[in-house]
Parts: structure tokens; C-alpha cells; sequence
């Protein structure tokens, strides 16, 4: 039997090989960080604080993205994850600060601590005190409790819409709890008046540590454990069959997503200054899947793109009229779900592909990807409903996806 | 002791019947079309608003608002379902998302009309009061009233599933749809009069919800959640996955909840449902799949 | 004669009060091309099913290699050298061609050996010759869902290809195809029998009788006769079963 023809005339094949970091994106994300970073030095106070805010929630988003729109998990409690790194954080900052500014009474404890009719700081808080133990505690228990919920659930073969309803539940009893125990939490007003690091130097912490994250995801995604988290995400069944323990590499990028988010909630936590049970709620989880959504879920920089978007419309939105805000947030998690699955940035990355295949392809004679439609067509097509987005009518794409 | 824990349990009555009527539509509307209504507990939410105007507006009481409540959030799901879930039906997950913002849509649109504060309902003459009952206190009408309502709920949907043709029509779109497309039956149709009549339910759920809690526009997130986990517990394979989740997790939080504090009865409770489906991953009556994984 | 490499005893498979397979004894010897034929409802799919870890059998055993794998969950199946295709073709549908197979290739399952392993030229040499060898190599880029129906066929059977198991299940790998393709097919599935041990569902009986040297014939859950594919065709049960479908017509 002779071999097909390979279409390219015999000679070896050769792909076209996407390197780790383009040099554009080197170049665009030092933009960036360059304008971010030296924002301080000639903005206002009042928007280096958003910026600060923006790039730890981007982080956050990012966690999202990797689980839901690269390993295809949808969490709606990552926020667990952000608040108990915030929560080790704002604790340790509290405390240091407490013991150093004794209280109208004359206490070294923290105040809510104080109202709540605590005399001492409970032994288990004691060592928090120290901001090093904080920081391993940050890195530990929210991967724990991660790895915990991964082997209970991935093992069994829960995910999907199961896992989604549950980790909103489990986000719901946390934050209960955190309102229930406030001689310990703060209670609803959360931890605040500590010491905080609001300044240009922590800014530039903050951005370190993103771009570190974001070349880290960049590099997960993007080498081998990331094609098979992909290939899981599109068939957990075939790579089941293929010898993939398909379980284990969900709790991997999970756990590992759940410390991404749980540094994202410590820098926030030192950042802002004050942390309350709406940071560990299901609200913000779920507003981190619409950034995600929004800057494009299956792509890296998207959800820095998607957070940044929609986060500044929200600071924009809201000064004007707080309820239209709500009512922008709705529309926009319709339309995105029904007509922009994608996200910004992978439409963008979708049909910039679309193209070069289509040139690369066109030589040899086959066509590539959908027939192209007249804009009459693409119309017709969107009005008269159907399961393909909107975006995929005007780029010319059927609906598919994982 | 013993006898304060059979009072609880009594009590707990009222809340696993509120739990059936709010978690029977969002059973009715996933285990049928697939869908995961996020906007399940701000339909309920919108019924007890159309109550409080029944009862302010029209001067009816509970026994009016049931009907009215029943069709007016039907058409608001079937609006819903027309504009936002169609076209979603394969991606069950963007259907939550999707249907996430229509519950901040809804919960704008009630401040907007009613503004922030909240509403009350009083619940009818004739229920108020109560029965001696085992246990200390008396036993109240209205949750007697709760129980029934329940029960006939449950055995109404029954009868429209397993007695009528459109019944026949709707279980063969729920075990194979694309057959069913095939065979001539109207799968839109179907799905679009199953998230009319679950969110009809949700408006009922919202009508009795009124005259025992007090009503605001972000009421309805908890009962939205407790069905889900009621689904999750009991699956939505049967029918009897909702009373028996309802059941569990009703009187496991209302007892636990007195025994500890309420939120470590939810801890608890959520706890045990992690458990089932660790055993279970479908819920009790879900229908376990042989294969590996749930493909949709 | 060589060992039995697959050894099936008293595979009884019951779904909700039907038996599927009942009390099932079957065995594959090394490097041998085995066809499994059958009505539908046979048990055909049932019994890959088995073998490959999808389902737990309700009663019986089966042995590969020596060792038993009764139950254990696919990935382990896999591990011990089983792999197996879909009736309809399963694949990751947004990864390219090319990745498909990469991903495929044998070894490298652990998360951590995932986490570490940089593709060599090697791995990349091995995929083009796989692609190459399914008539693939000139789509390697194009995402897998923009293949056809006899193409994705193809790709699954390059991932099985790929992963280099010691037997391959392969659950009528021409279904929907021309008979062009079919007899392509046909002459793929021949090139990988020379190496490895092939369990072989297959419907068409031009595509039978081009590979068969040893033929299985299922019906309701058991075994109805098992021989050369002339033995068999003769066979006055086997023809009593097929009456009617035609599909023994003219041999």
C-alpha cells in the first residue's frame, strides 16, 4: 500500500512552529508594565489604587481562565481561593498592626476581635502575626482545600454543570461562615485599618508578580501538559482511553489555578486595605468568569484584557448611575455567552489563524474552514437564529466548540 | 430535649415543602431541557413581588396569588426562553451563565419598580393560627397548607408527564432527543412550554414564599441554591429525587441548625451531600450513567 | 502456535435485567488479525466495551498477558497495552491533526512526565511518519473538527497507531466510508496488523474478507461459531441468524 500523498509535494513536512513568548507580546506586555509602573509617578493617587486593584483581580481571572477555558472546568467558587489568601493576609497585617497600636482600651488585639468579647488572639491565629507565616499558609491551605475538593469530585468523574453548582454552594457556606464567626473574620465588615502597601513600589510587586503568573500559565498551556489539558477539556473520555488519568490532571490545574488565586487575593489584600466576606462569595467568582469570558477564556492575555474592560467600564459605569451598572453586567453576560463565546481576544486570535490557514491552504487546493458567505447571508443567518455566535456568522465559522 | 428536636422537626416541614415547590420547576426545566436556570431564584423572587401586588393592588390574598403568580412567571420564563436560553441548548454551562445575567437583570428591573425596601404579605385568615401538634408549639395552618400544596404540586407534574400525551412527548425528548426530533415531535416546543411551566412553579414557590419571609429583590439566590442542591442530592433522573432531597436536606438544616447554629447545619448538610455523591455521583435517584463521564 | 494473549472465561454482562453477554469464553492469540461479526445486538461493541475498561462486567474474568484486568479503569487498561477506537470517531476536536497524534504517542502519561517533557525531533519525526501513513500529513494543522467523517476515521486510527499498544480494538472502523476509502482502510488496518494484535469489528464483507484469516461470529451474547471465514460463511446457523440481512448473500 503507497502512502497518501502528502498534498505538499513530497517534501517533509514542516508547521509552522508559534514560539513560547512572540516578540510581540514581549514587547507589548513591556509596554504595558512600563505604563502601569510608572503610572505613580505622574497619574493620580485615586487611579494608581484602581490599577493596583485591576492587575490582582487580572490574576484572579487568569486562575479562572485556565481551569474553565483550558481544562474546561467552571468553577463559580474560585473566589474561596482569592478571599483565603486575602483573609491569611489581612489577618497577618491586623494583628502586626494591633500589637503595635493599642486600641481606645488600651488592647493589643484587633479591635473587631476586641468587640466580639475575645481578650486574646486565639492560639491558632498567634503565628499569623508573622507575615512569612501568612505567606506559606497563603501557598498551602488554598491548595489544600483545592486538592481536597479535586479528589473528591474529578475522581469520581463530577465536573461539568455538578461542579459548578457545587463549588457555588460550597462559596455560599463560606461566606456565611466568615459573617457567622466575626469575633474571628470581622464578621460583614471584614478586616480593615491595618497597615497597608499602597505605594509605587508594591505596585511594581504586584505587576512582577502577574507577569510571572502569565508566563507561568503562558508556558503550562502552551507545552505538552497544556495540549493534554485541552485534549481533555475537548474529550475526557477518548484521553481516558488513551491512557491519560484524566482525574489527576484535572486536580493538578486546579490546584495550581486555586494558588494563582489565592496570591491574587494576598496582594489584593495588601494592597487595598480592607477584605470582607464579599471578596470569598460567589458574586465575585462569578464576575471573574464574565472578565474571563470577556477578554477571551482559552487565551492568556484575555482575562487581563477582559478584567481591565469591564472593571474600569464598572468604576466609570457606576459613578454616573450604580443601577445601570447591574443592568450592563446582565446584558453583557448574555451577549457574550450567546454571540462571543471566544472573548476578544480569541475571536481576534481565531480569525488572524483563520486567515493564514486559509492562504497556506489555498495553494494546495483545498479549501479551509467554512465556505464564505455574503454579509446578506451572514445576516439572514443571524436573525434566523441557530446555535453558531454571532461572531463566527461574520468571520465565517460554523458554532463548534468544546 | 428530645421532645424541642421533634418540634424542630415539625417545623422543618415547612421548609423541605418550599424546597419541593422551588426545586420541582428547576428539576422540571434541567432534567428535561438541560438547562441550568441561575435565574431560578429570582423567578421565585418575581412571584412574591406579583404577590405582594395581588395583595396591595387587587386586595387577594394567597389562594389568587397562586394562579396569577403561576402564569405570570411562566410568561416571563417563556420570554426568557425565547430571547436567552434558545439557541443554547447543547452548552448547558453557558445556559448558566447566560441565565446568571438575566437574574441581574431581574433584580435591577424589581428595584427599579419597587425601589429597595422591603415588602410585606400577609398570609390568609383562614391559615393563620395553628393545630396542637406533638412537640410544644402549636402546629400552624399555613405549613399544613405548605405540605399539601407540595404534594399537589408533585402529583400534578406527575400526571403531566406520565398521563397525558404531551407527557409521553416530553420524556421521549428527555431520553433521546434526537430521535425524538426525528420521529415528529416539536423538541422546541417541548422545551420552550417545560421552562414556561418550571418557571410557573417558581412563581408559585415565590407566591408562598411571601406571607413567611420578608420580600426583597435579593431574596431569591439562597432558594436558588438550596434547589440546586436538593437536584444534586436527590438527581434529576425521577421525580422522587425532589421530595427525598427536600426531605433530607430541609430537616438536616432546620435541625442542625437548632442543635449548632445555622450555618453549621449548612456546613454540615453540604457535607453530607458532598458524601452522597461521592457514592452516588448522580444523586439518589439520578440515573447512573454506565459510561465513564457525562457527555451531553 | 503462539500464546493467547487475550483470554476471556464466563464474561456475563447484565444492564437493568437484559443480558448482554452471557458466560462469554473468547481468546485472541499474539499478532493475530481476529474479526468479530455479528447482528446488531450481538454484543459486539458490548464486549470491546469490556476489554477496554469502559464498563465493569457483571460476572467473569478477563486475562492479557498473563495478568488480570477485570475491571480496572481505562487508563490502566491502556497501561497494560490495550487501545482501542470508537465506533464513532472520537478525537479532540479543537487540537490540530498534528497534535492529535502528538498526543498520542506512547509513553509520557503521568501529569509530572507531562509537566517535564519537551518533544523531541524524534516524537515529531514519528507523528509526520504516522501522519504520512493515514494520508493525513497535508491537514496536520487544520483543527480535528474540520475533517470529514472518513478522515476523522483515519486520525483515530493514526492515535491508536501512535500509541503503539500491544492490541488494538477496533469497533467498525468504516462506517459511513466510500468504498474507496473502505478498501483504504482496509489496507491500513492489514499494515498494522503485521506488528500488533488486532480485535476487528467489522460489518462490510469486502473489507471482511480482505483481512479475515480467523473469524468470531457473535449472537445474542454468545459465541455462534468460530473459524475461517469459509467455515464460518458455511456455517447453517450463522446463515439462519444473517437471513434475511443479506449480508452473506453471494458467498
Amino acid at each position: 500500500m503507497t502512502t497518501a500523498s502528502t498534498g505538499l509535494g513530497g517534501a517533509r513536512l514542516r508547521l509552522r512552529r508559534e514560539p513560547m513568548f512572540p516578540l510581540w507580546s514581549i514587547a507589548g506586555v513591556a509596554a504595558v508594565v512600563a505604563i502601569l509602573a510608572t503610572y505613580p509617578l505622574y497619574g493620580t493617587e485615586y487611579v494608581m489604587n484602581l490599577l493596583g486593584m485591576f492587575v490582582c483581580f487580572s490574576i484572579f481571572a487568569l486562575s479562572i481562565s485556565l481551569i474553565w477555558g483550558f481544562a474546561g472546568i467552571l468553577s463559580l467558587g474560585q473566589a474561596i481561593y482569592f478571599g483565603m489568601g486575602a483573609y491569611f493576609i489581612a489577618l497577618s497585617l491586623k494583628l502586626s498592626y494591633a500589637a503595635e497600636n493599642p486600641t481606645r482600651y488600651g488592647g493589643t488585639i484587633p479591635d473587631y476581635m476586641e468587640w466580639n468579647g475575645l481578650e486574646e488572639v486565639p492560639t491558632i491565629m498567634a503565628p499569623l502575626m508573622h507575615l512569612e507565616v501568612a505567606i506559606v499558609c497563603l501557598l498551602f491551605f488554598p491548595t489544600l482545600l483545592a486538592f481536597i475538593f479535586g479528589v473528591i469530585t474529578f475522581k469520581r468523574h463530577i465536573y461539568g454543570v455538578y461542579c459548578a453548582v457545587i463549588t457555588l454552594a460550597e462559596a455560599l457556606i463560606l461566606q456565611e461562615f466568615i459573617i457567622e464567626y466575626q469575633a474571628y473574620t470581622g464578621g460583614f465588615n471584614g478586616i480593615t485599618d491595618y497597615e497597608t502597601y499602597n505605594n509605587m513600589y508594591f505596585l511594581w510587586i504586584i505587576l512582577g508578580v502577574a507577569v510571572v503568573l502569565f508566563g507561568a500559565t503562558r508556558l503550562l498551556t502552551h507545552s505538552r501538559i497544556g495540549t493534554v489539558l485541552k485534549s481533555v477539556r475537548d474529550n475526557d473520555v477518548r484521553a481516558e482511553f488513551n491512557g491519560y488519568e484524566v482525574a489527576n490532571y484535572r486536580i493538578f490545574v486546579f490546584c495550581f489555578a486555586s494558588m494563582m488565586a489565592a496570591v491574587a487575593g494576598g496582594l489584593y489584600a495588601a494592597w487595598m486595605g480592607i477584605v470582607s466576606h464579599l471578596d470569598t462569595g460567589p458574586i465575585l467568582s462569578i464576575e471573574g468568569v464574565i472578565w474571563a469570558a470577556v477578554g477571551g477564556r482559552s487565551t492568556v492575555i484575555g482575562p487581563f484584557v477582559g478584567t481591565f474592560l469591564v472593571k474600569g467600564a464598572e468604576f466609570f459605569l457606576s459613578q454616573q448611575l450604580a443601577w445601570a451598572w447591574q443592568l450592563v453586567m446582565g446584558l453583557l453576560f448574555i451577549f457574550v455567552v450567546k454571540f462571543m463565546p471566544d472573548g476578544i481576544i480569541g475571536t481576534m486570535g481565531k480569525s488572524i489563524a483563520n486567515r493564514r490557514m486559509r492562504s497556506a491552504y489555498a495553494e494546495t487546493g483545498g479549501a479551509y474552514g467554512a465556505e464564505t458567505l455574503s454579509i446578506a447571508d451572514r445576516l439572514r443567518a443571524v436573525f434566523a437564529g441557530g446555535n453558531a455566535s454571532f461572531m463566527d456568522y461574520l468571520f465565517g465559522r460554523d458554532g463548534r466548540r468544546g | 430535649m428530645g421532645d424541642a428536636v421533634l418540634t424542630q422537626f415539625f417545623s422543618g416541614f415547612s421548609l423541605v415543602a418550599i424546597l419541593i415547590i422551588a426545586a420541582l420547576g428547576l428539576a422540571v426545566i434541567f432534567g428535561v431541557a438541560g438547562v441550568i436556570n441561575m435565574a431560578h431564584g429570582e423567578f421565585i423572587m418575581v412571584g412574591a413581588y406579583v404577590a405582594s401586588v395581588v395583595q396591595s393592588g387587587l386586595g387577594g390574598n394567597t389562594f389568587w396569588s397562586i394562579p396569577i403568580c403561576f402564569v405570570a412567571v411562566g410568561l416571563l420564563g417563556l420570554v426568557v426562553e425565547r430571547t436567552v436560553i434558545r439557541g443554547l441548548y447543547d452548552r448547558p454551562l453557558e445556559t448558566l451563565l447566560a441565565t446568571w445575567g438575566v437574574s441581574l437583570i431581574l433584580i435591577v428591573i424589581i428595584k427599579m419598580i419597587f425601589g429597595t425596601e422591603l415588602h410585606y404579605v400577609g398570609s390568609p385568615e383562614m391559615l393563620q393560627g395553628g393545630f396542637p401538634a406533638p412537640g410544644n408549639l402549636p402546629f400552624p395552618w399555613y405549613r399544613l397548607f405548605l405540605i399539601l400544596l407540595s404534594i399537589l404540586l408533585l402529583v400534578l407534574t406527575f400526571i403531566l408527564f406520565f398521563r397525558t400525551k404531551f407527557g409521553l412527548a416530553v420524556r421521549a425528548v428527555r431520553r433521546n432527543r434526537t430521535m425524538s426530533e426525528a420521529m415528529g415531535i416539536n423538541t422546541a416546543r417541548v422545551d420552550m412550554l417545560i421552562f414556561a411551566y418550571g418557571s410557573g412553579l417558581a412563581g408559585v414557590a415565590g407566591a408562598v414564599l411571601a406571607p413567611i419571609k420578608t420580600v426583597s429583590p435579593t431574596m431569591g439566590f439562597p432558594y436558588a441554591v438550596d434547589s440546586f442542591m436538593v437536584l444534586v442530592m436527590g438527581g434529576v433522573g425521577n421525580l422522587l429525587g425532589v421530595p427525598v432531597g427536600a426531605a433530607i436536606i430541609g430537616e438536616g438544616e432546620t435541625i442542625l441548625a437548632f442543635l449548632f447554629n445555622s450555618v453549621i447545619g449548612k456546613l454540615l448538610v453540604f457535607l453530607l451531600i458532598v458524601l452522597v455523591i461521592r457514592i452516588v455521583p448522580r444523586g439518589i435517584f439520578g440515573y447512573q450513567e454506565r459510561t465513564l463521564g457525562h457527555r451531553r | 502456535m503462539s500464546e493467547n494473549i487475550l483470554e476471556i472465561t464466563g464474561l456475563v454482562t447484565r444492564v437493568s435485567g437484559y443480558t448482554i453477554l452471557d458466560d462469554l469464553h473468547f481468546s485472541v492469540q499474539e499478532n493475530e488479525l481476529r474479526v468479530l461479526l455479528g447482528p446488531n445486538g450481538a454484543g459486539k461493541t458490548t464486549l470491546i466495551d469490556m476489554i477496554s475498561g469502559r464498563y465493569k462486567p457483571t460476572g467473569g474474568k478477563i486475562h492479557f498477558r498473563g495478568r488480570d484486568i477485570t475491571g480496572l479503569p481505562p487508563h490502566k487498561i491502556f497501561k497494560r497495552g490495550i487501545c482501542r477506537k470508537f465506533q464513532v470517531p472520537n478525537m479532540y476536536e479543537t487540537l490540530r491533526v498534528f497534535d492529535n497524534v502528538m498526543i498520542s504517542l506512547a509513553g509520557h502519561r503521568l501529569v509530572v512526565q507531562s509537566l517535564f517533557h519537551k518533544h523531541t525531533a524524534a516524537d515529531h519525526e514519528r507523528v509526520v511518519e504516522i501522519l504520512e501513513f493515514i494520508g493525513l500529513a497535508g491537514k496536520a494543522e487544520y483543527p480535528a473538527d474540520a475533517l470529514s467523517h472518513g478522515e476523522r476515521q483515519w486520525l483515530e486510527m493514526g492515535m491508536l497507531i501512535a500509541a503503539d499498544p500491544k492490541m488494538l480494538l477496533l469497533d467498525e472502523p468504516t462506517t459511513g466510508m466510500t468504498e474507496a476509502d473502505k478498501q483504504k482502510t482496509a489496507g491500513l488496518i492489514q499494515r498494522i496488523a503485521e506488528r500488533h494484535t488486532v480485535l476487528l469489528v467489522e460489518h462490510d464483507m469486502h473489507v471482511v474478507r480482505r483481512l479475515a484469516r480467523y473469524v468470531t461470529v457473535l449472537h445474542q451474547g454468545n459465541i455462534l461459531a468460530e473459524g475461517s471465514l469459509e467455515d464460518v460463511v458455511a456455517n447453517e446457523q450463522v446463515r439462519q441468524v444473517y437471513l434475511g440481512q443479506g449480508k452473506f448473500g453471494g458467498a
